[in-house]
Protein backbone atom coordinates (compact mmCIF):
# COMPACT_ATOMS: atom_id res chain seq x y z
CA UNK A 1 0.00 0.00 0.00
CA UNK A 2 2.72 2.45 -1.16
CA UNK A 3 0.68 3.77 -3.97
CA UNK A 4 2.02 1.82 -5.92
CA UNK A 5 -0.62 -1.01 -6.11
CA UNK A 6 -0.63 -2.25 -9.90
CA UNK A 7 3.26 -2.71 -9.53
CA UNK A 8 3.39 -5.67 -7.32
CA UNK A 9 0.95 -8.68 -7.51
CA UNK A 10 -0.70 -9.53 -4.29
CA UNK A 11 1.80 -13.13 -3.85
CA UNK A 12 4.73 -13.88 -5.83
CA UNK A 13 3.89 -15.48 -9.14
CA UNK A 14 5.88 -19.08 -9.54
CA UNK A 15 9.44 -18.53 -11.07
CA UNK A 16 9.72 -14.92 -9.65
CA UNK A 17 13.35 -15.84 -8.68
CA UNK A 18 13.80 -15.08 -12.74
CA UNK A 19 11.65 -11.97 -13.05
CA UNK A 20 14.04 -9.42 -12.85
CA UNK A 21 11.78 -6.93 -12.99
CA UNK A 22 9.63 -8.22 -9.92
CA UNK A 23 12.73 -8.47 -8.33
CA UNK A 24 13.82 -4.96 -8.91
CA UNK A 25 10.35 -3.74 -7.41
CA UNK A 26 10.52 -5.95 -4.86
CA UNK A 27 13.65 -4.61 -3.30
CA UNK A 28 12.99 -1.01 -3.70
CA UNK A 29 9.76 -1.86 -1.34
CA UNK A 30 11.75 -3.72 0.54
CA UNK A 31 15.21 -2.07 0.97
CA UNK A 32 15.00 1.03 -0.68
CA UNK A 33 11.24 2.79 0.51
CA UNK A 34 11.25 3.70 3.81
CA UNK A 35 7.83 4.43 5.69
CA UNK A 36 8.88 7.31 8.34
CA UNK A 37 4.83 7.55 9.74
CA UNK A 38 2.49 4.76 9.18
CA UNK A 39 1.13 1.61 10.40
CA UNK A 40 1.83 -2.39 10.14
CA UNK A 41 -1.43 -4.26 10.11
CA UNK A 42 -1.85 -7.58 11.45
CA UNK A 43 -3.27 -9.74 8.24
CA UNK A 44 -5.13 -12.11 11.49
CA UNK A 45 -6.40 -9.63 13.68
CA UNK A 46 -6.65 -6.32 11.88
CA UNK A 47 -4.62 -4.94 14.83
CA UNK A 48 -2.29 -1.97 13.90
CA UNK A 49 1.22 -1.22 15.09
CA UNK A 50 2.50 2.68 14.78
CA UNK A 51 5.28 3.35 13.25
CA UNK A 52 6.83 6.63 13.78
CA UNK A 53 9.87 8.61 12.63
CA UNK A 54 10.51 5.54 10.69
CA UNK A 55 10.33 3.47 13.87
CA UNK A 56 7.35 0.88 14.11
CA UNK A 57 6.03 0.02 17.88
CA UNK A 58 5.70 -3.44 18.17
CA UNK A 59 5.41 -3.91 22.00
CA UNK A 60 1.97 -6.42 23.20
CA UNK A 61 0.02 -4.48 25.44
CA UNK A 62 -0.89 -6.29 29.09
CA UNK A 63 -3.48 -7.94 27.65
CA UNK A 64 -2.04 -9.15 24.39
CA UNK A 65 1.02 -10.87 25.81
CA UNK B 1 76.47 -1.12 34.60
CA UNK B 2 74.84 -4.55 33.68
CA UNK B 3 72.06 -3.63 33.23
CA UNK B 4 73.14 -1.64 30.29
CA UNK B 5 74.91 -4.39 28.81
CA UNK B 6 72.01 -6.79 29.20
CA UNK B 7 70.11 -4.31 27.52
CA UNK B 8 72.02 -3.64 24.95
CA UNK B 9 72.55 -6.84 24.29
CA UNK B 10 69.27 -8.16 24.86
CA UNK B 11 67.37 -8.85 21.58
CA UNK B 12 65.28 -6.15 21.74
CA UNK B 13 63.01 -6.25 18.66
CA UNK B 14 63.36 -3.10 16.23
CA UNK B 15 63.09 -2.90 13.13
CA UNK B 16 66.18 -2.90 11.01
CA UNK B 17 66.98 1.11 9.78
CA UNK B 18 66.22 1.68 6.49
CA UNK B 19 68.61 1.61 4.49
CA UNK B 20 68.85 3.38 1.06
CA UNK B 21 65.75 2.25 -1.35
CA UNK B 22 64.55 0.37 1.35
CA UNK B 23 61.07 1.03 1.94
CA UNK B 24 60.29 2.72 5.74
CA UNK B 25 58.25 0.00 7.65
CA UNK B 26 56.90 0.15 11.17
CA UNK B 27 56.69 -2.22 14.15
CA UNK B 28 52.82 -1.37 15.19
CA UNK B 29 51.51 -2.13 18.37
CA UNK B 30 47.83 -2.23 18.96
CA UNK B 31 45.53 -1.85 22.06
CA UNK B 32 42.52 -4.13 21.88
CA UNK B 33 39.62 -5.21 23.82
CA UNK B 34 40.78 -7.88 26.24
CA UNK B 35 40.20 -11.29 25.14
CA UNK B 36 39.68 -10.26 21.47
CA UNK B 37 43.30 -10.58 20.78
CA UNK B 38 42.93 -13.36 18.78
CA UNK B 39 39.99 -12.02 16.68
CA UNK B 40 42.30 -8.49 15.87
CA UNK B 41 45.17 -10.10 14.84
CA UNK B 42 42.82 -11.90 12.16
CA UNK B 43 41.66 -8.85 10.71
CA UNK B 44 44.97 -7.84 10.86
CA UNK B 45 45.82 -10.69 8.77
CA UNK B 46 42.74 -10.36 6.36
CA UNK B 47 43.48 -6.51 5.96
CA UNK B 48 46.67 -6.18 6.14
CA UNK B 49 48.15 -9.47 5.82
CA UNK B 50 50.86 -9.30 8.32
CA UNK B 51 51.20 -12.05 11.05
CA UNK B 52 50.60 -10.62 14.62
CA UNK B 53 52.04 -11.16 17.90
CA UNK B 54 50.25 -11.54 21.30
CA UNK B 55 51.70 -9.65 24.07
CA UNK B 56 51.73 -11.36 27.27
CA UNK B 57 50.45 -7.80 28.38
CA UNK B 58 46.61 -8.70 27.57
CA UNK B 59 45.18 -5.95 25.06
CA UNK B 60 47.98 -5.81 23.11
CA UNK B 61 49.13 -7.30 19.50
CA UNK B 62 51.88 -6.33 17.15
CA UNK B 63 52.50 -6.80 13.80
CA UNK B 64 54.85 -5.07 11.54
CA UNK B 65 53.72 -3.45 8.13
CA UNK B 66 54.96 -1.07 5.44
CA UNK B 67 54.46 2.61 6.82
CA UNK B 68 52.66 3.54 3.71
CA UNK B 69 50.28 1.00 4.86
CA UNK B 70 48.67 3.37 7.48
CA UNK B 71 45.41 4.49 6.25
CA UNK B 72 44.82 0.62 5.90
CA UNK B 73 46.10 -0.06 9.67
CA UNK B 74 43.99 3.16 11.16
CA UNK B 75 40.76 1.39 9.71
CA UNK B 76 41.07 -1.54 11.66
CA UNK B 77 37.86 -1.86 13.75
CA UNK B 78 39.14 -4.10 16.54
CA UNK B 79 41.88 -1.44 17.42
CA UNK B 80 41.47 0.85 20.08
CA UNK B 81 44.50 2.61 20.10
CA UNK B 82 48.00 2.39 17.61
CA UNK B 83 51.49 3.28 18.55
CA UNK B 84 54.98 2.84 16.53
CA UNK B 85 57.07 0.11 18.51
CA UNK B 86 60.55 1.67 19.25
CA UNK B 87 61.79 -0.89 20.59
CA UNK B 88 61.16 -4.01 22.59
CA UNK B 89 62.95 -5.80 25.20
CA UNK B 90 61.45 -9.14 25.87
CA UNK B 91 63.48 -9.57 29.17
CA UNK B 92 64.51 -6.68 30.65
CA UNK B 93 66.18 -6.78 33.75
CA UNK B 94 65.48 -4.91 36.40
CA UNK B 95 67.85 -3.23 39.07
CA UNK B 96 66.48 -4.14 42.42
CA UNK B 97 67.92 -0.75 43.59
CA UNK B 98 65.24 1.71 42.87
CA UNK B 99 67.53 4.35 42.04
CA UNK B 100 69.98 2.38 39.53
CA UNK B 101 66.98 0.88 38.10
CA UNK B 102 65.69 4.12 37.10
CA UNK B 103 69.25 5.73 35.82
CA UNK B 104 69.53 2.51 33.76
CA UNK B 105 65.77 3.55 31.96
CA UNK B 106 67.28 7.12 31.78
CA UNK B 107 70.35 5.85 30.03
CA UNK B 108 68.29 4.05 27.58
CA UNK B 109 67.09 6.70 25.86
CA UNK B 110 69.78 7.66 23.58
CA UNK B 111 70.57 4.19 22.50
CA UNK B 112 67.10 3.52 21.18
CA UNK B 113 66.31 3.78 17.19
CA UNK B 114 64.14 6.72 17.39
CA UNK B 115 65.20 7.43 13.52
CA UNK B 116 62.40 5.27 11.48
CA UNK B 117 59.79 5.45 14.33
CA UNK B 118 59.50 9.20 14.37
CA UNK B 119 59.51 9.17 10.51
CA UNK B 120 56.59 6.65 10.96
CA UNK B 121 55.17 9.04 13.44
CA UNK B 122 55.77 12.44 10.91
CA UNK B 123 54.31 10.40 7.81
CA UNK B 124 51.12 9.45 10.61
CA UNK B 125 50.74 13.28 11.56
CA UNK B 126 50.65 14.08 8.19
CA UNK B 127 47.93 11.24 7.57
CA UNK B 128 45.95 13.13 10.77
CA UNK B 129 45.95 16.39 9.30
CA UNK B 130 43.72 15.74 6.41
CA UNK B 131 40.86 14.66 9.40
CA UNK B 132 41.61 17.30 11.43
CA UNK B 133 38.90 19.45 9.81
CA UNK B 134 36.30 17.47 10.87
CA UNK B 135 37.68 17.13 14.81
CA UNK B 136 38.25 19.53 16.58
CA UNK B 137 37.30 17.74 19.99
CA UNK B 138 40.33 17.24 21.97
CA UNK B 139 40.01 14.25 24.35
CA UNK B 140 40.46 15.59 27.04
CA UNK B 141 38.68 18.48 27.69
CA UNK B 142 35.49 17.50 29.07
CA UNK B 143 32.34 17.85 27.59
CA UNK B 144 28.92 18.37 30.03
CA UNK B 145 27.95 15.36 31.41
CA UNK B 146 24.68 14.82 32.78
CA UNK B 147 22.99 11.14 33.59
CA UNK B 148 20.76 9.63 31.90
CA UNK B 149 17.40 9.19 33.89
CA UNK B 150 16.41 5.59 33.02
CA UNK B 151 12.70 5.71 32.44
CA UNK B 152 10.30 2.79 32.05
CA UNK B 153 10.63 -0.31 33.31
CA UNK B 154 14.72 -0.25 33.62
CA UNK B 155 14.32 1.66 36.90
CA UNK B 156 17.92 2.91 37.32
CA UNK B 157 17.97 3.39 41.13
CA UNK B 158 21.39 1.52 41.00
CA UNK B 159 22.67 2.58 37.94
CA UNK B 160 26.54 2.41 38.33
CA UNK B 161 27.53 4.20 35.55
CA UNK B 162 31.00 3.48 35.62
CA UNK B 163 32.00 3.03 31.89
CA UNK B 164 35.30 1.63 29.74
CA UNK B 165 34.98 4.85 28.23
CA UNK B 166 37.16 7.87 28.56
CA UNK B 167 35.57 11.30 27.62
CA UNK B 168 35.20 10.17 24.01
CA UNK B 169 33.95 13.57 22.34
CA UNK B 170 30.99 12.95 20.06
CA UNK B 171 31.12 14.19 16.35
CA UNK B 172 30.74 18.30 16.77
CA UNK B 173 28.54 16.96 13.42
CA UNK B 174 25.75 15.05 15.10
CA UNK B 175 23.87 16.77 17.69
CA UNK B 176 23.84 17.19 21.04
CA UNK B 177 24.07 13.53 22.96
CA UNK B 178 20.98 13.40 24.26
CA UNK B 179 22.23 11.39 27.28
CA UNK B 180 25.14 11.81 29.36
CA UNK B 181 28.18 9.31 30.12
CA UNK B 182 29.94 8.83 33.05
CA UNK B 183 33.52 8.68 32.80
CA UNK B 184 34.08 7.70 36.07
CA UNK B 185 37.29 4.70 35.69
CA UNK B 186 36.26 3.00 38.97
CA UNK B 187 39.88 2.90 40.35
CA UNK B 188 40.26 6.74 40.00
CA UNK B 189 43.15 6.49 37.75
CA UNK B 190 42.75 8.50 34.63
CA UNK B 191 43.18 5.93 31.87
CA UNK B 192 43.39 6.94 28.30
CA UNK B 193 41.56 3.75 25.89
CA UNK B 194 39.04 1.31 27.45
CA UNK B 195 40.31 0.66 30.92
CA UNK B 196 42.41 -2.70 31.04
CA UNK B 197 42.26 -4.09 34.92
CA UNK B 198 46.14 -4.74 35.32
CA UNK B 199 47.96 -5.04 38.74
CA UNK B 200 49.11 -1.69 39.55
CA UNK B 201 48.30 0.27 36.50
CA UNK B 202 49.41 3.48 37.25
CA UNK B 203 49.94 6.62 34.41
CA UNK B 204 52.35 8.82 34.79
CA UNK B 205 50.85 12.47 35.23
CA UNK B 206 53.93 13.98 36.48
CA UNK B 207 55.60 16.95 34.28
CA UNK B 208 58.92 17.19 33.62
CA UNK B 209 58.85 20.73 35.33
CA UNK B 210 62.21 21.50 36.88
CA UNK B 211 64.28 20.62 33.18
CA UNK B 212 61.43 22.56 31.28
CA UNK B 213 61.85 25.26 32.66
CA UNK B 214 65.54 25.62 32.39
CA UNK B 215 65.03 25.10 28.42
CA UNK B 216 62.61 27.96 27.92
CA UNK B 217 61.08 26.87 25.13
CA UNK B 218 63.09 28.77 22.37
CA UNK B 219 65.51 26.30 20.56
CA UNK B 220 64.51 25.22 16.98
CA UNK B 221 66.63 22.72 16.91
CA UNK B 222 63.94 19.66 15.80
CA UNK B 223 64.92 18.27 12.44
CA UNK B 224 61.83 16.11 12.76
CA UNK B 225 58.63 18.23 12.53
CA UNK B 226 57.00 17.68 9.13
CA UNK B 227 54.87 21.00 9.52
CA UNK B 228 56.52 23.37 7.83
CA UNK B 229 57.12 24.93 10.92
CA UNK B 230 60.76 25.39 12.71
CA UNK B 231 58.87 24.76 16.61
CA UNK B 232 59.97 22.88 19.05
CA UNK B 233 57.97 19.59 20.02
CA UNK B 234 56.24 18.91 22.63
CA UNK B 235 56.04 15.59 24.73
CA UNK B 236 54.94 13.80 27.03
CA UNK B 237 55.94 10.26 28.65
CA UNK B 238 53.29 7.76 29.52
CA UNK B 239 54.08 4.94 31.88
CA UNK B 240 52.07 1.81 32.17
CA UNK B 241 53.59 -0.49 34.62
CA UNK B 242 52.41 -3.93 35.98
CA UNK B 243 54.31 -6.52 38.22
CA UNK B 244 54.87 -6.80 41.14
CA UNK B 245 59.02 -6.52 41.45
CA UNK B 246 59.35 -3.48 40.46
CA UNK B 247 61.37 -1.16 42.69
CA UNK B 248 59.66 2.27 41.02
CA UNK B 249 56.36 3.21 40.27
CA UNK B 250 55.61 4.48 36.71
CA UNK B 251 55.27 7.61 37.78
CA UNK B 252 59.05 7.67 38.64
CA UNK B 253 59.85 5.69 35.38
CA UNK B 254 57.54 8.33 33.38
CA UNK B 255 59.19 11.21 35.24
CA UNK B 256 62.87 10.10 34.94
CA UNK B 257 62.68 8.84 31.52
CA UNK B 258 60.64 11.84 30.32
CA UNK B 259 64.08 13.58 31.72
CA UNK B 260 66.57 11.77 29.73
CA UNK B 261 64.08 12.28 26.48
CA UNK B 262 64.11 16.05 27.31
CA UNK B 263 67.53 16.04 26.98
CA UNK B 264 68.13 14.31 23.83
CA UNK B 265 65.74 15.65 21.44
CA UNK B 266 65.94 18.98 23.53
CA UNK B 267 62.05 18.74 23.34
CA UNK B 268 59.68 20.78 25.86
CA UNK B 269 57.58 18.97 27.99
CA UNK B 270 53.99 18.98 27.83
CA UNK B 271 51.30 16.95 29.75
CA UNK B 272 48.00 18.48 27.93
CA UNK B 273 49.15 19.71 24.74
CA UNK B 274 51.55 17.10 22.80
CA UNK B 275 53.28 16.47 19.75
CA UNK B 276 54.47 13.62 20.52
CA UNK B 277 53.76 11.01 23.40
CA UNK B 278 56.43 8.20 23.85
CA UNK B 279 55.04 5.31 25.30
CA UNK B 280 56.73 3.41 28.29
CA UNK B 281 55.08 0.20 28.46
CA UNK B 282 55.96 -2.10 31.34
CA UNK B 283 55.10 -5.74 32.03
CA UNK B 284 56.80 -7.77 34.89
CA UNK B 285 60.36 -7.86 32.27
CA UNK B 286 58.61 -7.31 28.88
CA UNK B 287 59.17 -3.55 27.95
CA UNK B 288 57.68 -1.81 25.17
CA UNK B 289 58.96 2.03 24.14
CA UNK B 290 56.79 2.95 21.58
CA UNK B 291 55.16 6.80 20.45
CA UNK B 292 51.64 6.99 19.91
CA UNK B 293 49.86 7.15 16.49
CA UNK B 294 46.23 7.43 18.00
CA UNK B 295 44.94 10.07 20.28
CA UNK B 296 41.75 9.50 20.70
CA UNK B 297 40.14 6.11 21.05
CA UNK B 298 38.63 4.83 17.78
CA UNK B 299 36.49 2.72 19.30
CA UNK B 300 33.25 5.76 19.53
CA UNK B 301 33.71 5.70 16.05
CA UNK B 302 29.69 5.10 15.33
CA UNK B 303 28.27 6.78 17.58
CA UNK B 304 27.26 10.32 18.42
CA UNK B 305 24.23 9.72 20.47
CA UNK B 306 25.35 8.02 23.77
CA UNK B 307 23.40 6.34 26.02
CA UNK B 308 24.66 5.29 29.89
CA UNK B 309 25.65 1.61 28.55
CA UNK B 310 27.26 2.53 25.20
CA UNK B 311 29.33 -0.37 24.01
CA UNK B 312 32.75 0.59 22.33
CA UNK B 313 32.48 -0.30 18.47
CA UNK B 314 35.70 -2.35 19.02
CA UNK B 315 33.89 -4.62 21.15
CA UNK B 316 31.14 -5.02 19.35
CA UNK B 317 33.17 -5.56 16.15
CA UNK B 318 34.43 -8.24 18.48
CA UNK B 319 31.12 -10.23 19.50
CA UNK B 320 30.27 -9.73 16.03
CA UNK B 321 33.43 -11.35 14.55
CA UNK B 322 33.34 -14.20 16.84
CA UNK B 323 30.12 -15.14 14.86
CA UNK B 324 31.33 -15.50 11.80
CA UNK B 325 28.33 -13.73 9.87
CA UNK B 326 27.90 -14.72 5.70
CA UNK B 327 26.40 -12.83 3.45
CA UNK B 328 22.65 -12.78 3.38
CA UNK B 329 22.69 -13.63 7.36
CA UNK B 330 20.17 -11.95 9.42
CA UNK B 331 21.96 -10.86 12.43
CA UNK B 332 19.23 -9.20 15.00
CA UNK B 333 20.40 -7.59 18.28
CA UNK B 334 17.44 -7.72 20.59
CA UNK B 335 18.07 -5.42 23.28
CA UNK B 336 20.54 -3.25 21.09
CA UNK B 337 20.32 0.00 23.42
CA UNK B 338 22.25 2.69 21.10
CA UNK B 339 22.19 0.17 18.62
CA UNK B 340 26.33 0.27 18.83
CA UNK B 341 26.28 -3.73 17.80
CA UNK B 342 24.19 -3.23 14.61
CA UNK B 343 25.70 -0.44 13.11
CA UNK B 344 29.31 -1.91 13.59
CA UNK B 345 27.84 -4.80 11.91
CA UNK B 346 25.71 -2.64 8.75
CA UNK B 347 29.13 -1.06 8.74
CA UNK B 348 31.30 -3.75 8.28
CA UNK B 349 29.11 -6.53 7.35
CA UNK B 350 26.57 -4.79 4.60
CA UNK B 351 25.83 -7.83 2.61
CA UNK B 352 23.88 -9.41 6.16
CA UNK B 353 20.91 -7.63 7.09
CA UNK B 354 21.07 -6.48 10.89
CA UNK B 355 17.99 -5.64 12.68
CA UNK B 356 17.85 -3.50 16.34
CA UNK B 357 15.41 -3.99 18.52
CA UNK B 358 14.69 -2.43 22.21
CA UNK B 359 12.15 -2.03 24.51
CA UNK B 360 12.65 1.27 25.35
CA UNK B 361 11.50 4.48 23.77
CA UNK B 362 15.13 6.49 24.48
CA UNK B 363 17.16 3.86 23.50
CA UNK B 364 15.39 3.15 20.01
CA UNK B 365 15.30 6.79 19.48
CA UNK B 366 19.30 7.39 20.22
CA UNK B 367 19.90 4.13 17.97
CA UNK B 368 17.43 5.95 14.86
CA UNK B 369 19.49 8.82 15.56
CA UNK B 370 23.14 7.03 15.15
CA UNK B 371 21.72 5.22 12.03
CA UNK B 372 20.72 8.89 10.71
CA UNK B 373 24.18 9.97 11.52
CA UNK B 374 25.74 7.24 9.58
CA UNK B 375 23.29 7.89 6.70
CA UNK B 376 24.32 11.50 6.63
CA UNK B 377 27.50 10.47 6.32
CA UNK B 378 27.30 8.49 3.43
CA UNK B 379 25.61 11.29 1.64
CA UNK B 380 27.15 12.41 -1.70
CA UNK B 381 27.14 15.88 -2.34
CA UNK B 382 25.20 15.60 -5.51
CA UNK B 383 21.92 13.74 -4.23
CA UNK B 384 19.73 14.21 -1.38
CA UNK B 385 19.37 11.02 -1.09
CA UNK B 386 21.98 8.77 1.41
CA UNK B 387 23.44 5.27 0.23
CA UNK B 388 20.88 3.18 2.37
CA UNK B 389 22.61 0.83 5.15
CA UNK B 390 20.79 -3.06 5.75
CA UNK B 391 19.96 -1.56 9.05
CA UNK B 392 16.18 -1.25 10.61
CA UNK B 393 15.20 -0.48 13.96
CA UNK B 394 12.18 -1.58 15.55
CA UNK B 395 10.62 -1.27 19.24
CA UNK B 396 9.58 -4.72 20.76
CA UNK B 397 9.92 -6.55 23.64
CA UNK B 398 12.53 -9.25 23.85
CA UNK B 399 9.85 -11.77 25.52
CA UNK B 400 7.65 -11.38 22.59
CA UNK B 401 9.40 -10.57 19.57
CA UNK B 402 7.33 -10.11 16.57
CA UNK B 403 9.89 -12.68 14.92
CA UNK B 404 9.07 -15.61 12.99
CA UNK B 405 10.34 -18.96 14.40
CA UNK B 406 13.91 -20.31 13.03
CA UNK B 407 14.11 -17.08 10.83
CA UNK B 408 17.24 -15.49 12.26
CA UNK B 409 20.92 -16.82 11.66
CA UNK B 410 22.60 -14.44 14.16
CA UNK B 411 21.53 -12.90 17.77
CA UNK B 412 24.29 -11.20 19.04
CA UNK B 413 23.77 -8.62 22.31
CA UNK B 414 25.07 -7.07 25.24
CA UNK B 415 22.48 -8.28 28.18
CA UNK B 416 21.36 -5.71 30.67
CA UNK B 417 24.23 -6.03 33.67
CA UNK B 418 22.15 -6.01 37.11
CA UNK B 419 24.86 -3.35 38.19
CA UNK B 420 24.02 -0.99 35.02
CA UNK B 421 20.58 -1.09 33.41
CA UNK B 422 18.24 -3.25 35.95
CA UNK B 423 18.59 -5.23 38.88
CA UNK B 424 20.47 -8.89 39.33
CA UNK B 425 16.92 -10.11 40.19
CA UNK B 426 15.71 -9.00 37.22
CA UNK B 427 17.68 -10.65 35.26
CA UNK B 428 17.09 -13.71 36.91
CA UNK B 429 14.00 -13.92 35.57
CA UNK B 430 14.41 -11.89 32.03
CA UNK B 431 17.64 -14.18 31.25
CA UNK B 432 16.03 -17.79 31.09
CA UNK B 433 13.06 -16.04 28.89
CA UNK B 434 15.74 -14.18 26.66
CA UNK B 435 17.35 -16.89 26.07
CA UNK B 436 13.89 -19.18 25.15
CA UNK B 437 12.97 -16.48 23.03
CA UNK B 438 16.57 -15.69 20.97
CA UNK B 439 16.47 -19.66 20.67
CA UNK B 440 12.86 -20.20 18.74
CA UNK B 441 13.86 -16.99 16.86
CA UNK B 442 17.31 -18.59 15.77
CA UNK B 443 17.67 -20.78 12.81
CA UNK B 444 18.41 -24.68 14.25
CA UNK B 445 21.41 -26.10 13.85
CA UNK B 446 23.35 -23.29 11.84
CA UNK B 447 22.28 -20.49 13.98
CA UNK B 448 24.66 -18.84 16.79
CA UNK B 449 24.47 -16.28 19.80
CA UNK B 450 27.08 -14.14 20.84
CA UNK B 451 26.28 -12.60 23.76
CA UNK B 452 27.88 -10.20 26.33
CA UNK B 453 26.79 -10.47 30.33
CA UNK B 454 28.63 -9.31 33.72
CA UNK B 455 25.69 -11.57 35.91
CA UNK B 456 27.95 -14.84 35.19
CA UNK B 457 26.05 -16.89 37.24
CA UNK B 458 23.36 -15.61 36.24
CA UNK B 459 23.85 -16.67 33.23
CA UNK B 460 25.60 -19.60 33.90
CA UNK B 461 22.19 -20.62 35.32
CA UNK B 462 19.51 -19.70 32.82
CA UNK B 463 21.72 -21.48 29.92
CA UNK B 464 21.99 -24.78 32.08
CA UNK B 465 17.88 -24.59 31.70
CA UNK B 466 18.14 -24.40 27.99
CA UNK B 467 20.09 -26.76 26.73
CA UNK B 468 18.43 -28.29 24.78
CA UNK B 469 18.41 -25.36 22.13
CA UNK B 470 21.66 -23.77 23.12
CA UNK B 471 25.37 -25.17 22.90
CA UNK B 472 28.05 -22.97 24.47
CA UNK B 473 30.70 -23.07 21.88
CA UNK B 474 33.19 -20.29 23.57
CA UNK B 475 33.47 -17.90 26.22
CA UNK B 476 35.70 -14.89 25.92
CA UNK B 477 36.77 -12.70 29.27
CA UNK B 478 36.48 -9.28 28.84
CA UNK B 479 36.54 -6.31 30.95
CA UNK B 480 34.16 -3.08 30.56
CA UNK B 481 33.86 -0.27 32.43
CA UNK B 482 36.22 -2.00 34.98
CA UNK B 483 33.85 -4.80 35.56
CA UNK B 484 34.52 -8.42 34.22
CA UNK B 485 32.09 -9.91 32.02
CA UNK B 486 31.83 -12.27 29.37
CA UNK B 487 31.38 -12.84 25.79
CA UNK B 488 29.55 -16.23 25.27
CA UNK B 489 29.22 -18.24 21.95
CA UNK B 490 26.74 -20.22 21.44
CA UNK B 491 25.35 -22.56 19.06
CA UNK B 492 21.80 -23.22 18.56
CA UNK B 493 21.01 -27.07 18.28
CA UNK B 494 18.86 -29.07 15.47
CA UNK B 495 16.30 -29.06 18.39
CA UNK B 496 12.75 -26.88 16.34
CA UNK B 497 11.31 -24.72 19.22
CA UNK B 498 8.30 -25.24 20.15
CA UNK B 499 5.51 -22.71 19.21
CA UNK B 500 4.63 -20.96 22.42
CA UNK B 501 3.29 -17.93 20.39
CA UNK B 502 0.17 -16.69 21.28
CA UNK B 503 0.24 -13.69 19.77
CA UNK B 504 2.56 -13.60 17.01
Amino acid sequence: KLGHPSELPPEPTPGYEADEEFLRRLHHVLLEVEVLEGSLQCPDSGRRFPISRGVPNLLLTEDEA
Amino acid sequence: GMAEAEAAGDAGLAPAAAQEGAELAAVIGATVPTGFEQTAAEEVREKLGSASRISKDRGKIYFEVPARSLPQVHRLRSVDNLFVVVQEFKDYQFKENKEDALKDLEDLVKKLPWTDPLKVWELNNSLKKKKTKRKKHNLQSSASRGKLSDGGEEGGADQNNTNDQEDCAPNPEAVEPTGGQDTENPQGVTSRNGVEEEEDNEQSDVKVEVQASSESGTKAGDGQTGEGEAKVLRFRVTCNRAGDKHSFTSNEAARDFGGAVQEHFQWKADMTNFDVEVLLNIHNNEVVVGIALTEESLHRRNITHFGPTTLRSTLAYGMLRLCDPQPTDIIVDPMCGTGAIPIEGAAEWPYCYHIAGDNNPQAVKRAANNISSLLRKNESKDSSTALGVPLDVVQWDICNLPLRTGSVDIVVTDMPFGKRIGSKKKNWDLYPACLMEMGRICTPGTGRAVLLTQDKKCFAKALSRVGHIWRRAQTVWVNVGGLHAAVYLLRRTSERAEETRSFW
